[in-house]
């Protein structure tokens, strides 16, 4: 799980579902969540949280994908297991981990400091903590 | 409107306690009391039935049954009590059972037939179920037509298909006879499905009181789909660790990675969450 501090900019509400954006220092961030807790609103600081392995990576990509956030990182330390790899990527004082299979970086010939663009589904951030 | 407002010195495992109790109820709410064992539940209950003394006032619909140390005797306040043991009469059919709390045969046939128990109403305790004593333990707590009726662990001895059961009845009653309802339970499933409020309990105090949903929601952020565990092994597989965690009765793993394994160890509580986005339900047959 990789986590980051964030401020909330903006709630959008529909019955019990919410689409909260965040504000980080380098980026802006879409979260998909039902009943948010009391204590947040807009301007609520809070630890987000993400899975390493719900983060997709691309690469020289272009055209259209639906991921609500797209990170443009760069790889800062790639450490290979026999399947898989973990991927730290970083911009500024963000870092974000992605756990992704050997395979894949191997096909996008994924190196250090290389810039690559990192997907994750609004429905896979989560808050972690109230700040 | 029920006002409870007592204090009591109870001695538990854990040396002297106080029972300290501050709350009002709306009539027709169906209260669920929680917390550990020892925390006050039941003797909250025995209080309020006048079983027990305590200081300080319980006012139930603008008559004091406790104030300035006068106690209205537990005969004479409007109460249906149900336990987790029947106290049947045995040597009293079911009907007589009922007719000797209050003489209305009209109340106490109606209350048989709401609870499925027309044709036992000849019969003698001996003869019924677990299930079916509990349901005549139930309508003999609604004979009085109870301002308040108060239903400590009813159903815990009861196994699940019963437990359904009788969960359906007992909100049958409550609706049908507008009475203000408290009941204890551990069970979140049956706290869910019959109460609107949920008060816990711990050392005496009231520690949460609100809306169930609200109460018995475990979330950890905005992570819906939350339990605690014991945390069993850290296995690290390739770049990833498989974490092994008891929950219950169950064990399920979690990938974590390395970074995060950091944090943990071994024989620790932990909580899993994942978002409600995440999970997904399958039928059992499949």
């Amino acid at each position: 799980m990789s986590q980051f501090q964030a401020s909330i900019i903006n709630i959008q509400k529909h019955d019990a579902l919410h689409i909260v954006t965040f504000q980080t220092e380098a980026f802006t961030l879409h979260m998909m969540s039902l009943e948010l807790d009391e204590k947040i609103s807009v301007g609520t600081k809070v630890l987000l949280g993400v899975k390493a392995s719900s983060v997709a990576i691309s690469k020289g990509f272009s055209g259209e994908l639906s991921y609500a956030n797209q990170l443009e990182l760069e790889v800062h330390k790639i450490q290979e297991g026999e399947l898989l790899c973990s991927l730290e990527l970083k911009a500024k004082n963000f870092e974000l981990e992605s756990i992704i299979t050997l395979g894949s970086k191997n096909r996008m010939k994924l190196q250090v400091a290389d810039t690559i663009t990192a997907l994750i589904k609004s429905s896979d951030l989560y808050i972690t903590e109230v700040l | 409107m029920i006002n409870i407002n007592i204090k009591k010195t109870l001695h538990g495992v854990n040396g002297a306690m106080s029972l300290d109790i501050d709350l009002s109820i709306k009539q027709g709410e169906f209260i669920a009391l929680t917390g550990p064992s020892g925390s006050g539940k039941t003797t909250l209950l025995r209080v309020l039935a006048g079983l027990e003394v305590a200081e300080g006032e319980i006012e139930v619909n603008k008559s004091f049954w406790l104030k300035n140390n006068k106690s209205i005797k537990a005969q004479k306040r409007s109460i249906g009590f149900m336990h987790q043991e029947n106290a049947l009469f045995p040597n009293m059919s079911i009907l007589q059972n009922l007719l000797f709390v209050i003489n209305d045969l009209e109340l106490a046939l109606r209350l048989l037939s709401l609870t499925g128990l027309t044709k036992l109403q000849d019969s003698y305790p001996k003869t019924l179920s677990g299930g079916q004593k509990q349901r005549v333990s139930l309508c003999r707590a609604m004979m009085r037509k109870p301002d308040i009726l108060l239903l400590d662990e009813p159903l815990s001895a009861l196994d699940a298909k019963m437990r359904t059961q009788l969960q359906s009845e007992i909100l049958a009653l409550h609706k049908e006879f507008n009475t203000t309802t408290i009941m204890v339970s551990h069970e979140p499933s049956e706290i869910y499905k019959l109460s609107t409020r949920t008060i816990v309990l711990e050392n005496g105090h009231i520690i949460k009181d609100g809306k169930t949903q609200e109460v018995l929601l475990k979330s950890q952020g905005s992570q819906k789909f939350s339990f605690e565990g014991e945390l069993l092994e850290l296995k690290e597989v390739d770049v990833i660790i498989i974490a092994i965690v008891a929950i219950g009765q169950q064990i399920v793993e979690v990938v974590v990675s390395k970074k995060e394994a950091l944090d943990l160890k071994v024989g620790q509580r932990v909580i899993l969450g994942t978002k409600a986005f995440a999970p997904t339900i399958l039928h059992p047959s499949l």
